[in-house]
């Protein structure tokens, strides 16, 4: 059955076609979609399948890997930088194998499109000692789900796969089996101590060296299933190209564009790699070239005089894949004397378009407790680590001094405060981060007396990827406020209100409750809030109230676009400002205090229409 | 058959939309699509960008020098990816003042213009600019009625206002 679908919906149909029992996974762009068509083809069509997000990667990854070992077939998802979280458990499954078929899928973004860095998952699967398929396109993930976890089950390890950003978000028109036929595995646990309970030194041991001899025994399955083939449609000549994932896509178009003619060859599985016979082949080239991102995963297993990549300057090393860095690797190696077809002249506008940078949505909360937070704890006399989300975008409002990874500011917050006491350290996580790795960290605070503030934004939803359910909504909800009291501390709380002056008297008791002598430990503050783009909630929080500006107050200050930046606020012709009315999201947010000269007021027109 | 679109614009105004649109209308024809999106980490208002590619392709990025059209819902935005055109190809852009002379067949109407004089919702702002782009791009790969077939099997609930804005915009196109 032909079906237009995008790589994570095509994904998500693997898995169901390809009988996945569980799924559980972390969401992270661009793997985020996966779980929750899942979901949504489990709901439709009634399936017995688990499919639900984990507290964090580690988490999840655990869940799907306890049940393969338990003879079910099943499935973690997550983003590259989420694997990191996930590694641990990783390292020893890959030691420990399973007995029903698992799935890892680690999507990687090149590009650095929503990931703080550009890590090569294909590398972790190397580091971890299990195969790695890299699919081309949303009709190869499709296919790739498949023939995954039918490996897994086969050679009992985990088997990962690696979508890049432009095979989640790729749409095409995709060959998928027509019926939906899904038959579950039966979960049973079988004892097997040694197997599942191997303990330093020997019980590893030995299961490093079946670690080992399973790899050698994939190798060769991949020279005879997947390569051989592959190399025997190639005719030999003066260019040999070699690709992982969307590496064969580029490389084809690039060829077609310029009318050259090369063998291609796509690795599905470019580790492990069988070396010695892939090396053999080069006998029929002048040259080779590998195409794959980001990192050289396959170069780098490949190793060879005639082998031209990364490694040797032919290739770039970092950000996406172009075309033109193949157009330019080929003229490197003499294959191409041609023009540069992708160079454009540039074109002189007589002005340069004014940027769009990340900001957060007209209407977000985060704004304005960011807002109240700089007014009450001025910015030279403290420090602000902050973590991963969509407040993360309160950096254009200066809000914000360090961002690691998730979790990170609480740690850091301790951190600071002990190498910089003479500063107030001023912590934000989202409800979701705080979930994930916040936890751990405020108990170490806690524990080791760290004193700074923490203020947790509780929006209810993991916003930044795509409004998943945080733990304290889902089938039983978990209090943030108790689990903070649980570790022996108070936790002050707040509602967020559109009325800027609430927020800053709140911020100022925070303040007052800091400073006090008997303030001992991290003080925690958890802001309840909602995201504007939650339908479930939004409603019952946003009031309709819009703004205009009235122009014979407005004196072009710049308070409002430097300091509170909502998108929908921008200089008109006349040098006033204006809002944008198809932005405003009738927050009323800057009605109060955000302009020195009250400019800002009710669209009387607008709010009467909404209310 | 190969032709290649950008639609621009940013989050919230239905850029992926139009992008499922094209996709069923290449589908319901049988000829291969290819399309990806990109946009940074903000959520509304944020920059988006669609590469969409119809015709015999095997990667979906659109490289510099190669689009055959670009659907601006934005003008910034259209203006943002003008380094992804080919010589001679088409701009339609929603815009409220003129462009700069390009060497592109361009195409501007002042959408926000007509929504904000209630001529059709803000939220069809994208279909209109489909309808204008229907109207007057020559060598667009699809027909009026395969669109109108595509929006229907989108969403029938809103099939009819959606193909109400879509006529009315090419009606308006004969006058530009
Ligand atoms: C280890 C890791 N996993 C996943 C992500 C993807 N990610 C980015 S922000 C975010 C969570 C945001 O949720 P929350 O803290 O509740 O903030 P909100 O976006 O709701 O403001 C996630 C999961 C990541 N960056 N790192
Ligand atoms: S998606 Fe929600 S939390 Fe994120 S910026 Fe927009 S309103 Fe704020």
């Amino acid at each position: 059955m032909k079906q237009t679908l995008m790589g994570n919906d095509a994904i998500a149909w693997g898995l169901v076609h390809a009988n996945v029992d569980m799924v559980s996974g972390y969401p992270g762009t661009p793997s985020s979609e996966i779980l929750g068509v899942v979901q949504k083809i489990k709901k439709q069509l009634e399936l017995p399948i688990y499919a639900e997000w984990g507290t964090n990667e580690k988490v999840g990854f655990e869940v799907a890997y306890a049940g393969a070992i338990a003879g079910k077939r099943t499935c973690a998802t997550m983003k590259q930088v989420g694997l990191n979280v996930a590694s641990d458990a990783l390292m020893s499954a890959s030691y420990i194998g399973n007995l029903g078929g698992m799935l890892l899928i680690a999507a990687d973004d090149p590009g650095f499109h929503s990931s703080q860095t550009e890590q090569d998952s294909r590398v972790f699967a190397k580091f971890a000692r299990i195969p790695v398929l890299d699919p081309a396109t949303p009709q190869d993930a499709y296919d790739m789900v498949k023939q995954g976890v039918a490996l897994s089950e086969k050679f009992q390890v985990p088997v990962m796969m690696r979508p890049v950003m432009r095979v989640c978000h790729a749409r095409e028109i995709i060959e998928m089996d027509a019926e939906t036929n899904f038959k579950p595995n039966e979960g049973k646990f079988v004892r097997e101590v040694s197997r599942w309970a191997g303990v330093p030194r020997d019980g590893r041991l030995r299961q490093g060296h079946e670690v080992l001899d399973r790899i050698e025994t994939i190798k060769q399955y991949n020279w005879e299933e997947l390569l051989a083939p592959e190399f025997a449609k190639c005719k030999g000549g003066k260019l040999l190209i070699l690709t992982s994932g969307t590496g064969y896509a580029f490389a084809k178009e690039t060829l077609d564009d310029l009318g050259l003619k090369a063998d291609i060859v796509k690795i599905k599985m470019p580790y492990p790699l069988p070396e010695a016979k892939i090396r053999e082949e080069f006998e029929k080239y002048e040259q080779v070239l590998v195409i794959e991102e980001p990192y050289p995963c396959v170069e780098e297993q490949l190793a060879h005089p005639k082998l031209h990549g990364k490694n040797t300057g032919t290739m770039h090393l970092i950000d996406e894949m172009k075309k033109e860095h193949i157009l330019k690797a080929f003229q490197s190696m003499g294959f191409y004397a041609g023009a540069n077809i992708y160079e454009v002249p540039k074109l002189d506008l007589g002005f340069e378009v004014p940027a769009r940078p990340p900001a957060l949505c007209p209407g977000c909360p985060h704004r304005d407790i960011y807002y109240a937070i700089m007014k009450v704890f001025k910015k030279r006399k403290s420090i602000y680590p902050s973590d991963i989300g969509c407040y993360t975008l309160a950096l254009s409002q200066g809000a914000i001094d360090s961002i690691l990874c998730m979790g990170a500011s609480v740690s850091m917050a301790s951190g600071f405060s002990l190498a910089d006491p003479d500063k107030t350290v001023v912590a934000t996580i989202g409800d979701g981060t705080f979930f994930h790795s916040g936890i751990p960290p405020l108990l170490n605070a806690v524990y080791q007396g760290h004193k700074f503030i923490l203020v947790i934004l509780d929006n209810s939803t993991i916003a930044m990827t795509g409004r998943q359910p945080t733990p304290e909504r889902f089938h039983q909800a978990i209090d943030i406020g108790k689990i903070v009291e649980g570790m022996g501390i108070t936790c002050m709380e707040h509602t967020y209100s559109y009325e800027m002056q609430d927020n800053i008297d709140f911020m100022k008791t925070v303040k007052t409750q800091f400073e006090s002598p008997e303030q001992k430990g991290p003080l925690v503050v958890r802001v309840k809030q909602f995201c504007i783009l939650d339908n479930e909630r939004k409603d019952d929080w946003v009031p309709g109230i819009f703004a205009e500006v009235d122009p014979e107050l407005c004196v072009a200050c710049d308070q409002c676009t430097t300091v509170y930046k909502c998108p929908p606020m921008a200089y008109n012709a006349e040098g006033k400002i204006e809002i944008d009315p198809f932005l405003c999201a009738g927050c009323g947010g800057c009605l109060d205090v955000i302009c020195p000269t009250d400019a800002f007021i009710v669209d009387e027109k607008k709010t009467e229409v909404k209310s | 058959m190969r032709y290649q679109v950008v639609i621009a614009g940013f989050g919230g105004q239905g850029v992926v939309f139009l992008v499922k649109v094209l996709a069923l209308c290449a589908g319901n024809r049988d000829i291969p699509f290819l399309g990806t999106e990109n946009h940074g980490m903000s959520q509304r208002g944020g920059a988006v960008s669609c590469d969409i590619k119809v015709g015999d392709f095997s990667n979906p990025v659109i490289d510099n020098g190669q689009a055959d059209l670009i659907i601006g819902l934005d003008a910034n935005e259209a203006l943002r990816n003008l380094h992804l055109l080919k010589q001679g190809a088409s701009v339609i852009s929603n815009a409220k003042e003129a462009f700069p002379a390009l060497p592109f067949e361009v195409t501007l109407v002042d959408a926000n213009a007509k929504a904000l004089n209630n001529e059709f919702p803000i939220q069809g702002l994208n279909v209109f600019m489909l309808g204008i782009t229907l109207a007057k791009v020559e060598g667009f790969p699809f027909s009026v009625e395969e669109v109108k077939q595509a929006i229907t099997q989108m969403n029938a609930k809103v099939a009819q206002q959606n193909i109400e804005i879509l006529d009315m915009a090419m009606e308006y196109a004969k006058s530009l």
